[in-house]
C-alpha cells in the first residue's frame, strides 16, 4: 500500500514536466524549494519548539552563496555549489543557535526576526560582493556537460535534491536524534532527566535547519535567476511559519503539504491584487480554527487512522 | 445535455481561434490581452494601483468604449508582486505562459523589472514602458523605456543649473540603491563637463526616515545646490530637517521621480522654495489639452479617484500602446508593434511634447524646471532637452 503510493508519487513527479504546462513546472520547483525550507524549519520549530521568524535570512545566505559561487566559479558542479551553500548557512546557523540557547518562545522569535533584518542589512553593506540593492543576476549553472537553462532541467535538479533531503529528514526523525528532539519539545526538563544533552540537541536542530534552508536557498537562486534584498523580506519568513503551521508541526509530510498549499495559494491569489493579503489571512485563520493540528493530522483523521489527541509527532 | 449543434459551434469557434492564437499570443479577432506584475501590496502599493487600475485601465476603457483598436477590445491582467523580485518572475512567467499576454505593460520598480528582463527578451515579449529610471533596461530589442532615464535627467539638470544659472557648488543626498547610484554617477559625469566636482555626497539607506546626520554633513560642505535623489518619505524628511536647523543658503532640488504631489504634501511648508525637475505637467492644474482630457476621463470613469502623476503615467503608457497597436494595423504581432512604436515621429499626446521614439526606444527624454510656490509646482522653464 505504501509502496504503491510512493511509486505513484514518483511517477507523477517524474512525468510532471511532460504532462503539465511550462508554468506549472516552474511552480512545482518553487513548491519543492519551499518544502525543503519548511522541513528545515519544522525540524527546528516542530521538533524542538524553537520558533524562528528569520528563515528568510537563512534562505538569503544560501541563495547568495550559491549565486556568487555560480558567477565566480562556473566550473563547479551544481551539487558541490549547493552543498557549500548549505554548509555556509549551517555555519551561520551554528553561530546563531548557540547564543539563542538561552532564549525561548517569544524572545527567540524576536531574536530570529532581528536576524532576518541583519542578513538583509549585511547584503546591502557587502555590495562589492552582493551588488547590494541593484540585485544579482544568476547565470545558468552547470551539471557536468549540461547547462541547467530550462525550467524542466532545473525542475529535475530541484526534485532530486528535495527527494534526497526528505528521505534524510524521515531518517533523522526515526533515529535516536529525532526522538531526542521530540522529547525536548514535549518537556525540556524530562528530556534532560532522561540523559538528553539539551544544549547539544537544540544547537543541532538549528544547524540542520539552517543547512536545509541554505540548500533550498541555492536552488532558489538557480530557479528564480535574480536575487535582491527585496526578495527576503520578513513576510517571506512569516510565509514559512505559515507553511508548517498549516501543514502540521512536527510532521515531514505536513511540511511538504503546507509548502504546496501556501505557495499555490500565494500564486493564485496574486490576481486578486490589493485583496491578496486579506484573503490570504482569512484562509490562514480559517484553516487554523478548523485544523489546529495542520493538514497532516486532519488527513490522518479523515483516513480513519487511529488518532490519539496529539498525533502531531507523526513523521509520515 | 449539450446539443450537437452547440458542440459543432464550439468546435468551429475553437478552430477559428486557435490558428490566430498560435501566431500571436494575446491577440484574437476580438481582443488584445496585455498585462503586468505590479505592486498592489508592499511599499509601493499606492503607486502600483494608481498606475494600473486608474491609469492604464482608464485609457483602455475610453478606447474600448469607442470601439477598440481595429475592432479589438483591450483587456488587462495584473498580478501583485509586493515589490518582491521572485514574485515578479513568477507573475511574469504566468502572464506569458498561462495567460498568453501579448505584451507586458508598465511594471514598477528596478528590482522586479530587472528580474524579468532576460526572460522577456529571450521569449520576445515586449516589455513596455517600465516605471523605473535606471538605464539598466537599455539596449534590448523588446524593451520600450518609460520614465526619463536618470542620465538624461542628470544632463538636463546640470546643463540648466551649471550652464544657465552658473551654479558652482553641488551636493547630493541619494538613496543607496540602483535609483540613487545611477543618478550619482550621472551627476559626476555631467559636472566633469563643466570642470566641476560634487562638494559632498551622502547616502540614505532605503526605508530609513531619519536623515539628520546626512543633512548636517551636507550643510558643512556649503553647497549652493543640494540634489535630493530620494523617495517621498525621506525626501520630505530632508526638507523638514533643513527647515529645523535653519539651513537657508542652499537650494534643494528634487529629481524627476521624486517631484510629485505626495512628497509636497508630506513636506508641508518646508517644501516652499524647493525646486525640481518635473517629468509630467501638473495633473491637477495643467491646461494642456491632453491633461484636461485625462481629468475629464477620470471624472467620468473613476469620479472618486483624484488625478495624480502615477495614474497619468499609466494613462500615457496605454495611450502609446494603443497608438502603436493602431499603426501596426489589423495584423498585429509583437514585432509589428515594436516596429510601429519605433516609427513614432512627433506624435502629439497633448500631455508631453511631441513624441519621437526611434531606434533608442526611449519615449520620454525631457523634463521642465519647477519651483514650489504656495504649495504648488510653478513651472520656471519650458521643456528642457536632453540630447
Amino acid at each position: 500500500m505504501r509502496h504503491a503510493a510512493l511509486a505513484t508519487g514518483a511517477a507523477v513527479v517524474l512525468g510532471w514536466p511532460w504532462a503539465a504546462p511550462r508554468y506549472f513546472v516552474f511552480l512545482a520547483s518553487l513548491i519543492a524549494i519551499n518544502a525543503i525550507v519548511a522541513i528545515g524549519l519544522n525540524l527546528l520549530s516542530g521538533y524542538t519548539n524553537q520558533l524562528s521568524f528569520g528563515h528568510a535570512g537563512f534562505l538569503a545566505i544560501g541563495a547568495y552563496a550559491a549565486a556568487i559561487l555560480t558567477i565566480r566559479a562556473p566550473a563547479l558542479p551544481v551539487p558541490v555549489t549547493l552543498l557549500i551553500a548549505g554548509l555556509v548557512t549551517a555555519a551561520v546557523g551554528l553561530a546563531l543557535g548557540v547564543p539563542c540557547l538561552r532564549l525561548e518562545g517569544l524572545y527567540l522569535a524576536m531574536a530570529t526576526l532581528a536576524f532576518g533584518f541583519v542578513v538583509v542589512e549585511a547584503i546591502l553593506s557587502l555590495d562589492w560582493l552582493t551588488r547590494g540593492n541593484d540585485g544579482l543576476r544568476v547565470p545558468a549553472a552547470r551539471l557536468g556537460p549540461w547547462m541547467l537553462s530550462t525550467d524542466t532541467s532545473r525542475y529535475y535538479l530541484v526534485m532530486a535534491v528535495a527527494a534526497l533531503l526528505i528521505v534524510a529528514a524521515v531518517n533523522i526523525s526515526r533515529t535516536r536524534t529525532g526522538r531526542a528532539l521530540l522529547a525536548v519539545r514535549e518537556s525540556e526538563i524530562a528530556a534532560q532527566a532522561s540523559g538528553i544533552h539539551l544544549a547539544a540537541y537544540k544547537t543541532l536542530a538549528f544547524v540542520v535547519s539552517a543547512f536545509y534552508t541554505g540548500v533550498a536557498g541555492g536552488l532558489f537562486a538557480l530557479v528564480v535567476g535574480f536575487l535582491s534584498p527585496d526578495s527576503f523580506d520578513v513576510f517571506l519568513s512569516v510565509d514559512f511559519v505559515a507553511m508548517i503551521i498549516v501543514g502540521g508541526l512536527g510532521s515531514i509530510l505536513g511540511s511538504v503539504v503546507g509548502a504546496a498549499v501556501i505557495t499555490t495559494l500565494n500564486d493564485s491569489l496574486a490576481g486578486f491584487q490589493n485583496y491578496r493579503p486579506l484573503i490570504f489571512g482569512a484562509i490562514l485563520i480559517t484553516s487554523m480554527l478548523f485544523m489546529p493540528g495542520g493538514i497532516a493530522s486532519a488527513l490522518g483523521k479523515i483516513a480513519g487512522a487511529r488518532s490519539r489527541p496529539s498525533r502531531q509527532g507523526d513523521d509520515r | 445535455m449539450i446539443s450537437r449543434s452547440s458542440l459543432l459551434l464550439l468546435l468551429t469557434l475553437t478552430l477559428s481561434v486557435l490558428p490566430a492564437a498560435a501566431q500571436t499570443p494575446g491577440v484574437s479577432d476580438t481582443e488584445i490581452v496585455i498585462g503586468g506584475s505590479n505592486s498592489f501590496s508592499g511599499p509601493l502599493a499606492f503607486t502600483g494601483e494608481q498606475i494600473t487600475k486608474y491609469g492604464v485601465d482608464l485609457y483602455f476603457r475610453v478606447i474600448n468604449d469607442a470601439g477598440g483598436i481595429h475592432g479589438r477590445k483591450v483587456r488587462t491582467v495584473y498580478y501583485d508582486d509586493a515589490y518582491r523580485p521572485q514574485d515578479a518572475v513568477a507573475n511574469t512567467k504566468k502572464l506569458v505562459e498561462q495567460d498568453h499576454v501579448f505584451a507586458i505593460i508598465i511594471p514598477q520598480g528596478s528590482p522586479p523589472v530587472v528580474a524579468t528582463l532576460d526572460y522577456l527578451e529571450e521569449n520576445k515579449v515586449p516589455l513596455l514602458f517600465p516605471y523605473q529610471s535606471s538605464p539598466v533596461t537599455r539596449g534590448k530589442r523588446y524593451v520600450m523605456q518609460g520614465m526619463t532615464l536618470s542620465d538624461r535627467s542628470s544632463k538636463m539638470m546640470i546643463d540648466y543649473l551649471a550652464g544657465q544659472r552658473k551654479v558652482k557648488k553641488f551636493a547630493v543626498l541619494y538613496q543607496d540603491d540602483e535609483y540613487g547610484k545611477s543618478f550619482l554617477t550621472a551627476f559626476e559625469k555631467d559636472l566633469a563637463r563643466y570642470g566641476l566636482k560634487l562638494v559632498a555626497a551622502e547616502s540614505v539607506k532605503r526605508g530609513v526616515t531619519d536623515v539628520s546626520a546626512q543633512v548636517a554633513k551636507l550643510q558643512a560642505a556649503k553647497p549652493e545646490v543640494t540634489f535630493l535623489v530620494l523617495v517621498p518619505g525621506p525626501g520630505a524628511q530632508a526638507l523638514k530637517e533643513r527647515q529645523k536647523i535653519g539651513w537657508t543658503d542652499t537650494i534643494m532640488v528634487s529629481t524627476g521621480p521624486l517631484t510629485d504631489e505626495r512628497y509636497l504634501a508630506l513636506a508641508g511648508d518646508a517644501a516652499e522654495g524647493v525646486e525640481g525637475l518635473s517629468l509630467w505637467p501638473d495633473p491637477v492644474n495643467s491646461d494642456l489639452p491632453g491633461v484636461k482630457l485625462y481629468r475629464e476621463h477620470m471624472r467620468r470613469y473613476f469620479p472618486q479617484n483624484e488625478p495624480n502623476r502615477y495614474s497619468i503615467a499609466g494613462y500615457f503608457a496605454a495611450m502609446l500602446f494603443a497608438e502603436g497597436a493602431k499603426r501596426a494595423g489589423r495584423n498585429l504581432t509583437r514585432d509589428s508593434l515594436m516596429t510601429a512604436l519605433e516609427s513614432f515621429k512627433g506624435y502629439e499626446t497633448g500631455i508631453l511634447p511631441p513624441i519621437t521614439i526611434g531606434r533608442d526606444h526611449e519615449t520620454q527624454k525631457q523634463g521642465f524646471w519647477v519651483r514650489v510656490e504656495k504649495g504648488n509646482f510653478r513651472p520656471m522653464t519650458d521643456w528642457l532637452k536632453s540630447e
